[in-house]
């Protein structure tokens, strides 16, 4: 009885399976007639994206950025005179996945652009199949230093700046400062994370040719919890700066044990820890957020190019949510690689290429540029917490407010 | 001098609510021979109980233990009715598999309903410090430890004073003699189980006030409280007691003396070294299985 019912389970199963393999079949050999460009034709996009798996969350918010962009540039008459069609796939946060997922994009569906996926992971396999197949490849995130080792020509990170040079726009601000103001001493505790730890060494390394003396430096491992210690050892030595490599929760410790230990620095920086607005502000408690700095790629009130249009339409097609940065900087991937089409006027990969080499590209983010290598030239913003919001006080062309909180408030 | 004896009260005092969340693992393992993998979990579940707790009415949260423990000794005392007796008496490995299962059930259902985001409870006190002289006391902390030690205290009580409580150590010292006078073994087991359960209400509700905390945070607590068990001796409270203050020590003076990169490796190098000298932990007894 049991080994029939299982028999019988097991030849449904079978016939599912061969109906569900002829109807992708069906699917894949469709869009490979239109290799014509017709002007009629949509231009179609591939994207593979992690919408399911560890960077479910990131990835979903880059598709509604990539998404958001489609809808506008379609409303506007399409790229080239043509309708954007979109061919995102999900590659389930899978190194292996991704890898075939473009080459399937390329090669069968033949798609006319590509756009890039999320996380360094993921982009450093799946710009070495565009690579191969000499495709323009504009990325939203993966700024690990390797991605721009490997000599690529069709690779370009739509971000302001890769993690070594996250921090510079807060280093020109100290430098802007008068001389009484600047920081004498500083400490500098980091979390062991690759968008953290260069980050900070950088800025300890750029602050120290400005003759800013180090006290303390140290770092922790991602688990760590308990941070007394060296808040305690930070408040002995009286730094007038501490610069935090703080992914989330470690931030929020330091500043409570801080607290309990009863100092407060005169500036105080976190790379990433205070962009977690509500998060952030509930950790600590919103009195003692005032005039804490942080750099970020985007900001939503920020007063870029086209920022405005993208918050409003992306709220309206999701519900009223606020965009999370990971969307933007999708959104601005997509502005870039429609700005080199325009500029070239054909879909011509090596053209846009070189194009987008020799010129400067406006976005939400601001004006973007690059190496050779892919590797953008700009700065992120600097951001601080003003009056219990966050404010982008620099550079002065995206900044939200001119003023800037300094020396920072105690503990409240 | 006043900075190591700073760092010395902060390490005491973080190591004492280390041993009551300790505690609840350790008891299990002693009972039950069942490594409660969801311990950690079960840490999480009571702390985010607790941060709502506190946003909706405003009791606090350390307080908020007197109601928490008596939740989770109700759910301990179901799970083991109806899930974690069925697989007594076979592989360990199975209740390593349950239990890791259980948590990911918990850590998954939390990441439903609350969202997957951090959270930590800040009643007004969270970030004032009780000072003598030099020395900073964080009142967080310092009401953490007590409520730490009046429960740990109660447990030695009730484990060494009561009928039931002998009855738990009887079971953990020869199951087959304890039947053999008359103590039932499931329904000791379940007690054993819900008083686990129990501590872990009390640790959790500490924890909400002490770090931010989300569904997978589990992890991290669970991975520490076993190399505290570990270093103590599986099933031993005085062992979990002295791991958890080894451990709490080795984080603070390492971090203040050395880097904190170090203090993770400190501990870890303790219990490499006990176990090497003493297989069975500090407080552990050497089982016959175990010698053979």
């Amino acid at each position: 009885m049991i080994e029939k019912s299982v028999s019988r389970r097991s030849v449904l199963a079978a016939s599912l399976a061969a109906t569900l393999s002829i109807g992708l079949a069906a699917c894949g050999s469709r869009p490979s007639e239109k290799a014509a460009s017709d002007t009629d034709k949509p231009l179609v996009i591939g994207i593979s994206l992690p919408l399911t798996g560890d960077f479910s969350q990131p990835g979903t918010e880059a598709k509604r950025g990539y998404e958001v962009w489609a809808d506008q540039i379609n409303k506007a008459g399409g790229l080239l005179g043509r309708q954007v069609q979109l061919k995102i796939v999900d590659d389930a946060s899978n190194q292996d996945t991704v890898v075939s997922d473009y080459t399937k994009l390329i090669t069968q569906d033949k798609v006319d652009l590509l756009l890039g996926t999320f996380s360094s992971l993921l982009n450093y396999a799946a710009s070495a199949v565009a690579e191969k197949n000499q495709m323009v490849f504009v990325e939203p995130a993966g700024g690990a230093p390797n991605m721009f080792t490997r000599g690529f020509k069709y690779l370009f990170f739509a971000q302001p700046a890769t993690a070594p040079h996250q921090a510079d726009v807060f280093v020109d601000w100290i430098k802007s400062l008068p001389e009484d103001q600047k920081p004498k001493t500083a400490a500098y505790p980091t979390q062991d994370d690759p968008f953290a730890a260069p980050v900070i060494e950088s800025m300890q390394k750029q602050l120290e040719a400005l003759g800013v003396q180090t006290v303390y430096q140290s770092t922790y491992p991602a688990d760590t919890t308990n941070f007394q210690a060296v808040a305690q050892q930070m408040a002995a030595k009286k730094p007038d700066l501490i610069a935090q490599g703080a992914v989330f929760e470690d931030g929020v410790g330091l500043v409570r044990s801080l607290k309990q230990l009863q100092y407060s620095p005169k500036i105080m920086f976190q790379t990433s820890a205070p962009s977690n607005a509500g998060q952030y502000s509930s950790g600590v408690g919103v009195g003692s957020t005032e005039g804490v700095f942080y750099t970020v790629s985007w900001h939503q009130d920020a007063k870029t190019p086209k920022n405005a249009e993208f918050v409003t339409d992306y709220k309206a097609k999701f519900e009223n949510a606020d965009p999370a940065e990971d969307a933007a900087d999708a959104y601005a991937a997509a502005e870039v690689l429609a700005a080199g089409v325009t500029a070239v006027g054909a879909v011509d990969q090596a053209k846009i290429a070189d194009w987008l080499h020799a010129n400067e590209v406006t976005t939400i983010l601001g004006p973007l540029s690059w190496e050779a290598t892919g590797e953008p030239k700009g700065k992120f913003l600097l951001g601080q917490w003003q009056s219990g919001k966050a404010q982008v006080v620099a550079p002065a062309e995206a900044a939200t407010t001119q003023n800037v909180v300094n020396p920072k408030p105690d503990w409240k | 001098m006043a900075q190591f004896v700073q760092a010395l009260a902060l390490g005491v005092l973080i190591g004492g609510i280390y041993a009551l969340m300790a505690s609840g693992l350790t008891l299990i393992f002693g009972v039950l021979r069942i490594v409660n993998i969801a311990q950690g979990a079960f840490l999480i579940l009571v702390a985010t109980f607790t941060w709502w707790l506190w946003r909706a009415t405003g009791l606090d949260p350390i307080l908020a233990s007197v109601i928490t423990a008596p939740l989770m000794f109700g759910l301990g005392w179901v799970l083991y009715r109806f899930v974690i007796s069925r697989i007594r008496g076979q592989a360990a490995s199975m209740s390593v598999l349950l239990t890791f299962g259980l948590a990911l059930v918990i850590e998954g259902v939390l990441n439903i309903v609350t969202g997957n985001r951090f959270r930590s409870a800040t009643p007004a006190y969270f970030e004032e410090s009780f000072r003598l002289g030099d020395i900073l006391l964080p009142k967080a902390q310092v009401y953490g430890f007590l409520a730490a030690v009046a429960v740990l205290g109660g447990l030695y009580l009730v484990l060494t004073r009561t009928w039931t409580g002998r009855a738990i150590r009887a079971t953990s010292q020869n199951p087959s003699a304890a039947a053999l006078v008359g103590i039932g073994a499931t329904a000791t087991a379940a007690l054993a189980f819900a008083l686990g359960s129990a501590s872990a209400g009390v640790g959790g509700s500490i924890l909400s006030v002490l770090y931010p905390f989300f569904p997978a945070s589990h992890y991290d607590w669970i991975s520490r409280l076993l190399g505290i068990v570990v270093l103590g001796g599986m099933g031993s409270l005085p062992g979990a007691l002295c791991g958890a203050l080894i451990l709490g020590l080795a984080e603070t003076l390492t971090a203040t003396y050395g880097s904190l990169q170090w203090s993770t490796l400190v501990f870890y190098l303790v219990i490499m070294v006990v176990l090497l000298v003493r297989p069975q932990g500090l407080f552990g007894a050497r089982l016959r299985e175990d010698a053979a």
